[in-house]
């Protein structure tokens, strides 16, 4: 637990602040929270992770040739997965089973009350499908791997400590979510259509979610950080190639973003304002009940902020066919649009800074 | 060395392909044929060539031969009542020539 405290560290870099806090930027912050918060917030922002999403979208909203294969980007979300699966593995190894038990119950919790919060809101909105609106929320429910990814090395960048297992929550929060959207889905269709409601099989859904790429990739990378010594590999590989191939897969993200953008169009403009909305009220739910956890069993305040950032993730890799699967009245362009579009960059670009510059605020004030 | 048979071909999402698969062999085909396909319908423009991340925007083209237009007619039946109402996925039937001894 090395927490270098907020003095000891080099001067901030220039800011897009007014003048007089670039000028003297202690001064101003001194005892006063708020700016204290804004400055972190800011310095966030302009993590590289966050500069490479922003030039995807920029470059696909321009129309640029500029493609990347389908294969590098499955192997690049693999890639990391994995890593980030091994490095839990091997914090599991090296903790107490005891400690992951209430943050996986609150992941569990989180997963279905973020369905059920959609089916109350947005579900009863103007012109909003129920089922389309049930999808959209088990995909902002589900976890998506290029977020958790992202969220970890700006956590190591700004010295917050955190349990490296909190990333083997990841499925814990997206299973139940994609389950209880399916099962919600089914149960308004049978009443609507008065049919014997037939009955969901929750097990496909299960098998379906835990034998999609990202979930199968991470799961095997905590299986090996369990079971084996990896290390010497970890060490040498995966380490140093993760924040590279992270950039690379930011630049993805964008892209896809920018593209879905069209589809997004298309649909109710509700959709729209809840995928701006969600991500923000989904984290601060997760953060809350993580803080709770922290005055508990003392699980860690960056744990929390890994907590928020995947409650506050929407799926882009393995919800969408199980959705389409599942619910397959409910339209692909509602909730791909909103959680590709405006979900992800919203986690990435508002969510983890914000949750970060929170962290960093009670870290320094402790 | 040739046979008149029917060749079905089904374009549809391709997350639906394992199913069609299944449906196919059940029906009774003895083979089947699936490409990558895109293009753009009445419920959106699908394509394989940009980056696709979640993959619920790809499409395959499956093509069956089938001997019997019965055949033929019985798998599109059943595609019929399992998907068009939910999926984009469009089937046709075409005649041709098999240039190979195959029972079909």
């Amino acid at each position: 637990m090395t927490f270098i405290s907020r003095k000891s560290r080099d001067p901030p870099p220039p800011q897009l602040l007014d003048p007089q806090l670039l000028l003297h930027p202690q001064s101003f912050c001194q005892n006063n929270p708020v700016p204290d918060f804004l400055e972190l917030f800011i310095k966030q922002l302009q993590s590289p992770t966050l500069g490479f999403l922003l030039g995807g979208i920029v470059v696909a909203a321009f129309g640029s040739q500029l493609a990347i294969p389908d294969s590098i980007y499955r192997f690049i979300t693999f890639f990391l997965l994995l890593k980030i699966g091994l490095s839990g593995g091997i914090a599991i190894r090296n903790s107490n089973f005891s400690e992951i038990l209430l943050p996986a119950l609150a992941a569990v919790a989180l997963g279905i009350v973020i369905v059920l919060i959609s089916r109350y809101t947005l579900a009863r909105l103007p012109g909003i499908k129920v089922t389309d609106a049930v999808a959209t929320g088990g995909l902002f429910g589900a976890v998506s791997g290029s977020t958790l990814a992202a969220v970890l090395p700006q956590l190591d960048s700004a010295k917050i400590p955190y349990e490296a297992w909190t990333a083997a929550l990841y499925p814990f929060m997206d299973i139940p979510a994609l389950v209880t959207a399916i099962v919600v889905a089914s149960v308004y269709i049978s009443k609507q259509t008065d049919k014997a409601s037939e009955k969901v099989e929750i097990w496909p859904i299960i098998k379906d979610s835990l034998q999609s790429s990202a979930v199968t990739a991470l799961l095997l990378g905590v299986a090996l950080g369990v079971a084996t010594k990896p290390e010497p590999v970890y060490e040498s590989f995966f380490n140093p190639l993760f924040r590279g191939f992270l950039s690379i897969l930011m630049i993805i993200m964008g892209m896809e973003a920018a593209q879905r953008m069209s589809e997004l169009r298309k649909v109710a403009q509700w959709f729209a304002i809840y995928a701006f909305i969600a991500p923000i009220l989904h984290g601060f739910l997760a953060f809350g009940l993580g803080l709770v956890i922290h005055k508990i069993t003392g699980f860690s305040i960056g744990g929390a902020v890994v907590l928020a950032v995947i409650a506050a993730s929407s799926s882009d890799i393995s919800g969408p066919p199980t959705l389409r699967a599942g619910i397959p009245s409910a339209n692909p362009s509602a909730y791909i649009g909103a959680s590709t579009a405006i979900g992800t960059p919203v986690a990435i670009a508002i969510c983890i800074p914000l949750f970060i510059g929170i962290a960093e605020m009670m870290l320094g004030m402790q | 060395m040739s046979q008149q048979v029917w060749k079905l071909v089904i374009v549809g999402e391709e997350i639906l392909s394992k199913k069609l698969i299944k449906l196919i062999k059940e029906a009774g085909a003895t083979g089947y044929t699936v490409t990558a396909a895109g293009g753009e319908g009445s419920r959106n423009i699908r394509s394989t060539g940009e980056p696709s991340v979640s993959h619920t925007l790809a499409n395959v083209k499956i093509e069956v031969l089938t001997g019997t237009r019965e055949l033929a007619d019985k798998i599109t039946n059943e595609i019929e009542a399992k998907f068009y109402a939910d999926y984009s996925i469009i089937t046709y039937i075409s005649q041709v020539e098999a240039l190979r001894d195959h029972k079909f």
